[in-house]
C-alpha cells in the first residue's frame, strides 16, 4: 500500500513527460541534418579513400605501375561523376529563394563563381593527379610540395606519379 | 516499499513501450515530428522505469525479502553482498529483466547519438526498439515475474548456486548480456533503413561502430567464460563445446564476418544484400541464443530449468523476426542488388568474402552440431549427443583456414592484384612460415594441427610486422619524425585498420594458446600424505608434487575438503598449491564441486584437480584413514598465451573504438592530426578535402 502513492505519481510523471510534446506541439528534428553525409558526398569520400587505398598499396609494392595507373584513372572518374552530382546537390540546397533578379531556387552569383571556382580546381587536381594525399589540398599542376601542408607530391611527367617524398595513405 | 515501487515501474512500462512503438512507426510514416517525440521520450521514459524495477528487485535480495520466489530461490542471509547484487542476473527471472534493462539502456542512448541525425531513419529504429523492449516487458510481467511473492515469508533462502559464487559471477554474464542487447540497435538501423529505402552506406555508417562495440563486449564474454570454465568447472579446460558457449559464438562468427564484409561495402558499394543478411542473422543469432539458453531444451552447465513456454516465445519470436527480414529484403532486393562486380579473383574483396564463408561455414557447423541431439529426439525418439571430437574435427581446419586469411587478406590489393607483387610481398612470410615448420619438426614436434597453427601463425605475424614497418617507415620518412611518433601517428591515422591488425596479433597468439593443448601432460594418481608425484613439462623441466595432506573446513550450506602439495621445479622449491573439492549441501542431492588449484607461468600453467576424496572427509572427518585421494596432475602448455592474447584483441578493438577513428562526417575528417581547412560552409571542395586526409 504504501508504494502506491510513489507509484501513482511515478506513473503520472511519465505520462506526462511522454504526453508533453503532443499536447504542447512541440516536435523532434524532422530535417536533414546540414552536418550529415549526403549520398553523393557519400560517393564521393568511397571514391577519394579508394584513391587513398591505391596510393597506400602501391607504394607498399602490392600493385604494379600498369595496375596503378588503371585504377586510378578508373576512381579519379568515379570521384569526378560524384562530385558533380554532389555539386548539383549544394547549388539546389543553397539556392534562396526570393531575391531579386534571380528566379526561384537559383544561388547568388558570387556563390555559385566561388563554387565553381572550387569545383574546378578540384576536377583539374584530381586529373592531374596533385591533389594531396596528406592534407587533401588541391595544388596545381606541376607542384613538388603541397601547398598547404608541405608534403610530397606525385611528379608530374612521370608514368608512375612517383611521389617526391612518397605518401603514407593509411586505407 | 521499493521492490513493489519495482513491480509498479514494470506495469507502467508495458503501456508506454506500446504507445511508443505505435506512435514511432505513424510519426515516421505521417512525418509528425510530436508523435516521434512522444515515441522517443518513450523510450527515456522506459529506461528510468525499468532502472527502478532492477533498483526494486537488487533491494529485495539485498533485505533478504524471502517473499519473493526469486530472491528466495537464488539468495539466502549468509551470502555474501557481492552475489546479492548480481542475483540480478543469477536466474531466468532477473536475468531477463536485467535484458530488458539493457536494452532499453542501449535504445536511449541510440536514440539521444541520433537526435539531430539519420532523423529519417530513427522514428521506424525507434519502433523497433520499443518493439523488443515491449516483449521483454511483457515476458517479466506474464511469464517469468520478477516480483512474484510466495504468499509467506520463509526464514532463509535457498541460497545461490555455490558454482555461480565465484567473482567472474559479476563479470561475466553482464559482459555477455550487453553484446547480446547491443546487438538490438544494428539490427534496428538496418529494419528501419529496409522500411524507408535508404539502403546507401550512411546506415552501415551509423551501424558500425555500434558493431564493433557489441562484437568487443561478446569477445569480452567468451574469454571470461573461457577464463571461468578453466579456474572453476574442473572440466581440466577452457572450452567444452558446451550448448550454450556455441550458442555466444554463434553471433561472434556472424558478426566477425560482417565486420570483414562491411569494408567492401564501404570502399567499393558492394556486398549490400549480402551485408545487411549478416546484420540481420547476428541479431537472430542472439535470439537463437537465448532460446537455446532459456528454455533449457538442451543440457547444459550455463542452461535454466526447462521452460517450454519460453521456448515456444523464443522460437515464435525468431520466426517472426526471420520471417519480417526476409519480407523487407526482398521487397527491397532492387535497390540492394550492386551494380559493381568482383574485378579480379585475386583481390582484398575476394579474400574478404572467402573470410565470410569460412566463417559462416563455421557457424553452420556449430548449429549443426549443437542442434544435432534435439534432432535426432524430434526424428527417432532418442538423443544423439554430439561431443568435442566433432566439433574440433570440423572446427580446427576451418580455424586454421581462417587464421591463413588473417595474413593473406592484408597483402593483397583492393580490387585486382598483380600474381608477380603476390609473389613479391609472400616471399618473406611464407619463408618465415616454412622455417617455423621445419624448426618445430626438427625439434620434435610431430602434431601436425599444433605445427600448422604455430607455422601459419607466424606467417601472419609476420605479414602484420611488415605492414606495421613498411607504414610507418614511409610516415617517418616523409614527416621526418622519429619511429616512435610515426607509428603513433600511423595507427591515429586509421585506427580502424591498425587496430584490426592488432586484434589479429591477438588473434594468432590466442591461436597459439590453443595449439598448446596438443602437447598436455596429464597424470592422475590415488596418493596418500608424503606421497609425491612427478609431472614432465614439454619445456623441458620436471614438475615433483609432494602431497601434505587433506583438511575439511564447512562454510555455510558447503562442505569445502582442501589438498595441499609442496611443488618442486626441476629440484628446486617453488612453493605450494592447493586444491578443492567442495559439497554444495544447499540442492538436494548434495552437489560436488570442484576448485582447481593453478600455478601459471609465462608459458604453461601446472594445474591441479581434486578429483575424488572419500565421503567421510566431505561429511567433516579429518581422520588420516580418509586422507586418501585422487588427484589430476596437468602441464598445460600455453594457455596463459589465450588469456595475453584475449588482451591483445581487447586492445586492438579499443583502439579500433577510439573516438574519431575514421569515421567520415559532412563536414569532419577521417582520422585525426590532421590540417582542415576553416570553411563555416563547407563546399564539395573542402569536403573532399577532408576525405582525403
Amino acid at each position: 500500500m504504501s508504494a502506491l502513492v510513489p507509484g501513482v505519481i511515478l506513473a503520472v510523471a511519465m505520462v506526462v513527460f511522454v504526453l508533453h510534446p503532443i499536447v504542447s506541439g512541440r516536435e523532434a528534428h524532422m530535417e536533414w541534418d546540414e552536418e550529415e553525409l549526403t549520398e553523393a558526398q557519400h560517393r564521393r569520400n568511397v571514391a577519394l579513400l579508394a584513391l587513398r587505398d591505391v596510393e597506400y598499396d602501391f607504394h607498399a609494392g602490392k600493385l604494379d605501375t600498369t595496375d596503378y595507373g588503371r585504377l586510378k584513372q578508373e576512381i579519379s572518374a568515379e570521384a569526378l561523376r560524384a562530385i558533380d552530382e554532389e555539386e548539383a546537390e549544394w547549388l539546389a540546397r543553397h539556392a534562396e529563394p526570393g531575391d531579386p533578379g534571380r528566379e526561384e531556387g537559383e544561388p547568388p552569383p558570387e556563390a555559385r563563381a566561388a563554387l565553381e571556382a572550387e569545383i574546378a580546381a578540384l576536377r583539374d587536381s584530381i586529373r592531374a593527379g596533385v591533389i594531396c594525399s596528406q592534407c587533401g589540398n588541391p595544388n596545381p599542376k606541376g607542384s613538388r610540395y603541397c601547398g598547404d601542408c608541405g608534403s610530397g607530391l606525385p611528379v608530374q611527367g612521370s608514368p608512375t606519379g612517383h611521389a617526391v617524398r612518397g605518401s603514407v595513405g593509411s586505407g | 516499499m521499493i521492490p513493489a515501487l519495482g513491480e509498479f515501474a514494470l506495469w507502467i512500462a508495458l503501456p508506454i513501450s506500446i504507445w511508443g512503438c505505435v506512435l514511432a512507426f505513424l510519426g515516421g510514416r505521417w512525418n509528425r515530428g510530436d508523435l516521434v517525440l512522444s515515441a522517443e521520450r518513450s523510450t527515456y521514459a522506459i529506461s528510468i522505469l525499468f532502472i527502478i524495477a532492477s533498483i526494486g528487485i537488487i533491494a529485495a535480495f539485498m533485505r533478504d525479502q524471502f517473499q519473493y520466489w526469486y530472491v528466495y530461490n537464488y539468495s539466502s542471509t549468509n551470502l555474501h553482498p557481492f552475489f546479492k547484487f548480481a542475483g540480478l542476473w543469477a536466474g531466468q527471472r532477473g536475468s531477463l529483466l536485467f535484458w530488458g534493462l539493457n536494452l532499453s539502456l542501449f535504445a536511449s542512448l541510440a536514440v539521444w547519438m541520433n537526435r539531430s541525425r539519420n532523423r529519417d531513419l530513427m522514428p521506424y529504429m525507434n519502433g523497433v526498439l520499443l518493439a523488443f523492449i515491449g516483449f521483454f516487458i511483457s515476458i517479466s510481467l506474464f511469464v517469468t515475474p520478477p516480483f512474484e511473492q510466495l504468499g509467506f515469508t520463509p526464514a532463509d533462502g535457498r541460497g545461490l548456486n555455490p558454482q555461480l559464487q565465484n567473482y567472474w559471477m559479476t563479470i561475466h554474464p553482464p559482459t555477455m548480456y550487453v553484446g547480446f542487447t547491443s546487438f538490438n540497435v544494428p539490427f534496428a538501423f538496418a529494419i528501419s533503413a529496409l522500411m524507408v529505402g535508404r539502403l546507401d552506406a550512411r546506415w552501415i555508417q551509423a551501424t558500425r561502430k555500434w558493431i564493433l562495440t557489441s562484437w568487443f563486449f561478446l569477445t569480452l564474454a567468451i574469454i571470461f567464460g573461457m577464463r571461468w570454465a578453466y579456474e572453476e568447472l574442473g572440466w581440466g579446460g577452457f572450452w567444452f563445446w558446451d550448448p550454450v558457449e556455441n550458442a555466444s559464438l554463434l553471433p561472434w562468427l556472424v558478426a566477425t564476418a560482417f565486420l570483414h564484409s562491411v569494408m567492401i561495402q564501404e570502399s567499393r558499394g558492394m556486398l549490400k544484400v549480402w551485408n545487411m543478411g549478416l546484420v540481420l542473422l547476428t541479431f537472430l543469432m542472439t535470439i537463437f541464443a537465448t532460446f537455446l539458453t532459456r528454455s533449457g531444451l538442451i543440457e547444459s552447465v550455463h542452461s535454466f530449468a526447462q521452460n517450454l513456454t519460453i521456448a515456444w516465445i523464443f522460437l515464435g519470436c525468431m520466426g517472426i523476426t526471420g520471417a519480417v527480414c526476409l519480407v523487407l529484403i526482398v521487397w527491397r532486393y532492387p535497390v540492394l542488388v550492386s551494380e559493381r562486380q568482383f574485378e579480379s579473383a585475386l583481390s582484398r574483396e575476394s579474400a574478404f568474402l572467402l573470410n565470410n564463408l569460412v566463417l559462416l561455414g563455421a557457424a553452420f557447423a556449430v548449429i549443426w552440431g549443437t542442434m544435432f541431439p534435439l534432432l535426432t529426439e524430434g526424428l527417432t525418439g532418442s538423443k544423439v549427443a554430439v561431443g568435442p571430437p566433432f566439433f574440433n574435427q570440423v572446427n580446427i581446419p576451418i580455424g586454421l583456414i581462417l587464421l591463413a586469411l588473417m595474413g593473406i587478406g592484408p597483402v593483397i590489393a583492393w580490387r585486382k592484384a598483380s600474381a608477380r607483387n603476390l609473389k613479391k610481398n609472400f616471399l618473406l612470410p611464407v619463408a618465415v612460415l616454412v622455417s617455423t615448420a621445419a624448426v618445430l619438426f626438427s625439434a620434435g614436434v610431430r602434431h601436425p594441427y599444433a605445427l600448422l597453427t604455430f607455422s601459419i601463425g607466424a606467417f601472419v605475424l609476420t605479414i602484420i610486422v611488415v605492414e606495421f614497418w613498411k607504414g610507418t617507415r614511409a610516415r617517418a620518412r616523409i614527416e621526418r619524425e622519429n619511429a616512435f611518433t610515426a607509428f603513433v601517428h600511423l595507427v591515429r591515422r586509421n585506427r580502424r585498420r591498425w587496430g584490426g591488425y592488432i586484434v589479429h596479433v591477438g588473434v594468432v597468439v590466442m591461436f597459439m594458446g590453443f595449439a598448446g593443448s596438443a602437447f598436455n601432460r596429464e597424470v592422475r594418481q590415488s596418493m596418500v600424505p608424503g606421497d609425491s608425484v612427478a609431472v614432465d613439462s614439454p619445456f623441458g623441466h620436471e614438475y615433483v608434487l609432494t602431497y601434505q595432506g587433506l583438511s575439511t573446513t564447512l562454510v555455510p550450506s558447503m562442505r569445502q575438503a582442501i589438498a595441499l602439495f609442496s611443488v618442486e621445479k626441476d629440484g628446486v622449491p617453488a612453493g605450494s598449491i592447493t586444491t578443492q573439492r567442495q559439497l554444495n549441501l544447499a540442492v538436494s542431492p548434495p552437489q560436488p564441486i570442484s576448485e582447481v588449484g593453478i600455478r601459471s607461468t609465462f608459458v604453461e600453467d601446472l594445474y591441479l584437480i581434486l578429483a575424488t576424496v572419500d565421503d567421510e572427509v566431505l561429511l567433516g572427518s579429518n581422520e588420516p584413514e580418509f586422507q586418501q585421494a585422487t588427484f589430476q596432475f596437468q602441464i598445460n602448455p600455453l594457455v596463459p598465451w589465450i588469456w595475453y592474447g584475449g588482451l591483445v584483441i581487447a586492445a586492438g578493438a579499443l583502439i579500433g573504438l577510439w573516438p574519431g577513428a575514421g569515421v567520415p562526417t559532412r563536414t569532419g575528417r577521417l582520422g585525426t592530426g590532421s590540417r582542415r581547412q576553416d570553411t563555416s560552409t563547407p563546399t564539395p571542395r573542402s569536403d573532399a578535402a577532408a576525405t582525403l586526409g
